[in-house]
């Protein structure tokens, strides 16, 4: 340690080292970004989308349908899952869904030819490998899938990070950060030392240990962690050069997420205890709101702080994962309950509070993810128009009589007109961004941090001034990626719960930064709302990582993820309980 | 689950959103981030309230301000005083356009490296010469007024000065409204031309009348036009063209304006620029004006003669003369030749030409007149080295008080000076301005020699 310690001490005293610095690194870190960035995208963008096979449904006729997912849709429609395109089957004429046990139910859901289990009309029944199905007079049987078939597909499916393995890319980033925290130690002077060192540390030993854990169990897909911990070093780098004290704070919210983010993650492996947990959370989130309700205090102009001895914490950020259980539903249930007035009910709470509260940013994040979950559920444009309209209805009138409000309202897209005042954060903002130019100033130099909230609200041009342009595109593009890789995946999801509760993850986080980058620069008025990963706070930090749970509980890539239990497992399990 | 896997692309718009928009913001960040950068209170480029530019130089190499640490300024208070209109004062009364137009290329803000290099001090050359300028400050001897000089071969502004002016060291306490002391006069003023608005007339009337030029007037002292009188100060009896121009007699100019009529004038006018706002060095003239809209014939003949509504901005007035001067077009008038930072120069001013403002036979003939009114009304004793074509105008702006104009340049390839001197409430425009107009000339002559 002391040994490092000298090194710091005679390089910073340097000043050759510090040019060589300037003109190499300032350059090297975006250009390494981008590989990283590349990486993961290539990864998470462009795997190939092998579809897991169940089962197979064989019908009279011999034909052998493969059952790809654990929800399917049977019926005459060319998108159902299985597609039975017979005069007498309904266009959705049944639920097929596999168990976390491995055994299967049909499910009527409300066809005109009914359905039947060995010749028995049911509405809703366990079906065994064998059974007799009949939908509207046609016959079929599910049909085991056979263990040289289950062994001939898991070898033919492609494994995750194959080609461009993660720990390649981990490697590159644990370099990343390094230059980073040359960046900081260089020019912030010898004073913050000891606290980059240790928060830098801190990251590398926690990216390592997730990963090497997950290469353990056999889990080979570190992509999506790898944007996480790439959005938290610039975020690390944020706090740094702005608030040094804050580092350790940073680094344990950091803990804690990672913590949420494997017992979520764990938790969503299987779907029935998803689903129950999913009721538990539910109310959680309501006392959550209503205890921040009840005891919030005001903090930079909003009420959406609670203090617990001496911490400052928003729960808020907490109910986010909340609002994604309760929104999230399986097949079975979005085909035979088609009405949505409970979860708008819900949806209606939530943004209430906030607007109480006066959150409106986090109000409009809320609505948005709800927007997405209503969308994925109903499949109806009209009802997401009807509800922009109504909430676009009632924002016109706040606006027009909430002076807070009015203010924020007022100012936008007239930033220079009053760069002392109202303008102020954000004419300085955009100054300082440009002065950073595409490689930036180097992180420590710049001169936005002593501007309120420049690491949480002006993350985006604090980047842009200390890490260059470069980075901070980076930044919003390896969010983005995330967002991508959630609805490429969705085509061999497992389960609506699972594809449902990632879009709306990605949802949340996606108008984050929109909100986030957008205030910033003036494209939106200014909403204080966090940056994922980046902005420096410990509710956001912790609830960010609880929603990339549900983006690792998407990704079916083979052997990808800790929260996906490997199909073979399942199948092993599934065996057992035919047997 | 293949319709909510279809479902998602609708989530997917969200990332659109978001890509979209940070596409635009880089778009953005290319055409605006260096006026970002030096917008005033830029952190990375000012220092106590005022951009770190640099140094500011005049065309003979005299340092005029040094931006570092809170403004120095030239240590001469003439010289001060002389140049405050171009250099801004440090209160922000006088803002400093110049300064804030080359901003970013004086500070080494690029793109690319951001403020990175910017450690070396810029150095801005203007074109004007503060001697000069102070020659015509004191020339015009606190009146409320403007002079303007260029070089209408090259486009070289030598004398744009402002008065009343004030010492940036040593400000007023107090100032008085109605001074306009913080207003750019030359640029940013503008003016009832007076009978030097003749020459537009004449030029009109030489592109309209074939017979213009051998005509025969008579002027009786005064006209009716439209049931309202047009008088001149006295009957100026028969005239001929030159001889109009040269005594400015209003009779004659009104029927020419008359005769004319109001659609010629107008494209006139246009054509040599009084209507537009010139836009150069990070300055923007005041537009004139000149709208005959609903005017009778009597409001026609007015607006000939340079009264009616017509307003004029010295800086374009003095173009219209550089044109003139040169046989129909000229160099476009600049204020900066070159900026330079950290030793490599970042800009260089280059010559380019107006259009053709008038044709290249009136322009002759109006170079004829304008200096027949020199030998003949101004006396060529206020020019004593050089052969000066000029026109005057004492217009009335109402109240009784005259503003005194007169417009001219200099004959000679050797000096070829495009001028315009401005006097307000300053009596008959003549024998204010023309003793005002010799003076600095011959200053600039003097320096021109120097220059060789």
């Amino acid at each position: 340690m002391e040994a490092v310690l000298e090194f710091f001490t005679d390089a910073t005293g340097s000043a050759s080292f510090l040019s060589i610095y300037s003109s190499v690194l300032r350059v090297a870190m975006p250009v390494l970004a981008l590989f990283i960035v590349l990486r993961c995208a290539k990864s998470l963008l462009g795997f190939r989308r092998e579809p897991e096979i169940w089962a197979w449904m064989r019908l009279a006729t011999g034909e052998l349908i493969p059952v790809t997912h654990w929800e399917n849709v049977l019926g005459r429609k060319k998108s159902a899952d299985i597609v039975l395109d017979f005069a007498t089957v309904s266009k959705s004429h049944a639920v097929l869904t596999r168990h976390d046990d491995g055994s299967w139910t049909i499910r009527d859901v409300g066809a005109r030819g009914h359905v039947q289990v060995n010749g028995r009309q049911v509405i809703e029944t366990k079906v065994n490998y064998g059974d007799t199905l009949s939908l509207g007079g046609l016959e079929m049987t599910l049909e085991p899938i056979s263990n040289e078939e289950a062994l001939l597909q898991n070898l033919g499916r492609t494994k995750a990070g194959k080609g461009n393995s993660p720990g390649m890319t981990l490697v590159l980033l644990t370099l990343f950060q390094g230059m980073a925290l040359l960046a900081l130690s260089f020019n912030m002077g010898q004073e913050h030392l000891m606290q980059f060192l240790m928060a830098f540390g801190e990251l590398a030993a926690l990216e390592w240990l997730l990963f090497i854990g997950q290469k353990i169990i056999r889990r080979s897909g570190f992509e999506l962690e790898t944007v996480a911990f790439f959005l938290m070093t610039i975020g690390l780098c944020v706090t740094g050069t702005s608030a040094p004290g804050e580092l350790q704070k940073q680094m344990i919210a950091a803990c804690m997420g990672v913590a949420l983010f494997l017992t979520i993650g764990l938790c969503l492996r299987s779907l029935d205890t998803a689903k129950k947990v999913r009721y538990v959370a539910a109310v959680f989130g309501v006392l959550l709101l209503l205890v921040n309700l009840v005891f919030g205090k005001e903090l930079y102009g909003a009420k959406n702080w609670i203090m617990i001895g001496g911490f400052s914490f928003q729960p808020s950020e907490l109910v986010k994962i909340c609002f994604i259980f309760a929104g999230a539903s399986t097949m079975e249930r979005i085909v035979t309950k088609r009405n949505l007035i409970l979860f708008i009910i819900y949806a209606g709470f939530v943004c209430a509070c906030l607007a109480v509260m006066r959150d409106f940013g986090t109000a409009l994040i809320f609505f948005s993810c709800f927007l997405v979950i209503a969308y994925l559920r109903s499949g109806s444009y009209a009802t997401i128009a009807l509800m922009v309209a109504v909430v676009g209805f009632g924002a016109v009138l706040a606006i027009r009589f909430f002076p807070y409000i009015t203010a924020r309202f007022s100012n936008w897209g007239h930033i220079w007109e009053d760069p002392l005042g109202k303008g102020y954060q954000q004419t300085k903002a955009l100054m300082c961004a440009a002065a950073g130019g595409l490689f930036g100033l180097g992180f420590g130099n710049g001169w936005l941090k002593y501007v309120a909230a420049a690491n949480t609200d002006l993350v985006f041009a604090l980047t842009c001034e200390e890490g260059g342009l470069i980075l901070a595109v980076l930044m919003v593009a390896a969010l983005a990626v995330l967002g991508m890789f959630v609805v490429r995946s969705a085509k061999v999801g497992r389960s609506s719960f699972y594809t449902i509760s990632a879009c709306a993850a990605m949802s949340i986080m996606t108008v984050q930064a929109i909100l986030n980058v957008f205030g910033t620069v003036d494209f939106l008025p200014l909403t204080g709302v966090t940056f994922p990963f980046v902005s420096n706070g410990g509710s956001s930090m912790i609830a960010s990582w609880g929603l990339l749970a549900f983006l690792k509980a998407c990704d079916t890539r083979q052997n990808a993820s800790f929260a996906v239990k490997l199909s073979s497992k399942q199948r092993k399990r599934g065996k057992e309980a035919a047997a | 689950m293949n319709d909510i896997s279809k479902r998602t692309y609708f989530a997917l718009a969200l990332a659109g959103i978001l890509l979209f928009g940070i596409a635009a913001f880089v778009v953005r960040f290319f055409l605006y981030s260096d006026r970002w950068v030096t917008f005033s209170g830029s952190p990375h480029v000012y220092s106590s309230g005022n951009l770190n530019t640099g140094v500011v130089y005049d065309r003979s190499g005299l340092q005029l301000l040094d931006t570092e640490d809170g403004r120095t300024y030239a240590a001469d208070s003439s010289t001060r005083r002389a140049t405050v209109h171009l250099l801004g004062d440090r209160e922000g009364n006088i803002p400093s356009q110049i300064l804030s137009h080359y901003a970013s290329t004086l500070v080494g803000y690029d793109k690319l490296s951001g403020t990175n290099h910017s450690s070396g001090t810029g150095e801005l050359r203007l074109t004007v010469s503060a001697q000069v300028q102070a020659i015509a400050l004191q020339a015009l001897n606190g009146q409320k007024g403007t002079v303007g000089v260029y070089n209408y071969k090259t486009g070289e502004i030598l004398c744009a000065v402002s008065s009343p002016s004030m010492d940036p060291d040593n400000p007023p306490q107090t100032v008085d409204d109605a001074s306009g002391l913080y207003v750019y006069r030359m640029f940013h003023a503008s003016y009832t031309p007076g009978s030097i608005y003749k020459l537009v007339t004449a030029q009109a009337a030489m592109e309209t009348i074939s017979d213009i030029e051998t005509r025969a007037f008579t002027c009786t002292g005064s006209t009716v036009i439209n049931g309202e009188t047009i008088t001149c100060p006295k009957a100026h009896g028969q005239l001929d063209f030159k001889q109009a121009l040269a005594s400015s007699c209003n009779c004659t100019f009104a029927h020419i304006a008359l005769e004319v009529g109001a659609r010629k004038l107008s494209e006139v006018s246009e054509r040599i620029g009084v209507t537009d706002s010139f836009e150069f060095d990070g300055l923007y003239t005041k537009a004139g004006q000149f709208d005959l809209s609903g005017a009778d014939d009597n409001a026609l003949a007015w607006a000939g003669v340079g009264q009616y509504t017509d307003l004029v901005n010295p800086f374009q007035f003095m173009r219209y003369m550089g044109a003139v001067a040169n046989g129909g077009s000229a160099a476009e008038p600049y204020l900066v030749a070159q900026a330079v930072n950290n030793g490599s120069v970042k800009y260089r001013a280059h010559t380019a030409m107006t259009g053709e403002l008038i044709d290249e036979r009136s322009a002759a003939k109006l170079q004829q007149m304008m200096r027949y009114n020199v030998e003949a009304i101004y006396g060529t004793w206020n020019f004593p080295d050089v052969q000066v074509c000029a026109k005057s105008g004492t217009a009335e702006t109402g109240g009784g008080s005259n503003t005194a104009t007169f417009a001219g340049f200099v004959l000679d390839s050797s000096y070829p000076l495009a001028f315009i001197v401005v006097v307000e409430e300053g009596g008959a425009g003549s024998s204010t301005c023309a003793p005002i107009a010799g003076t600095v000339l011959q200053a600039c002559i003097n320096l021109m020699d120097g220059e060789r």
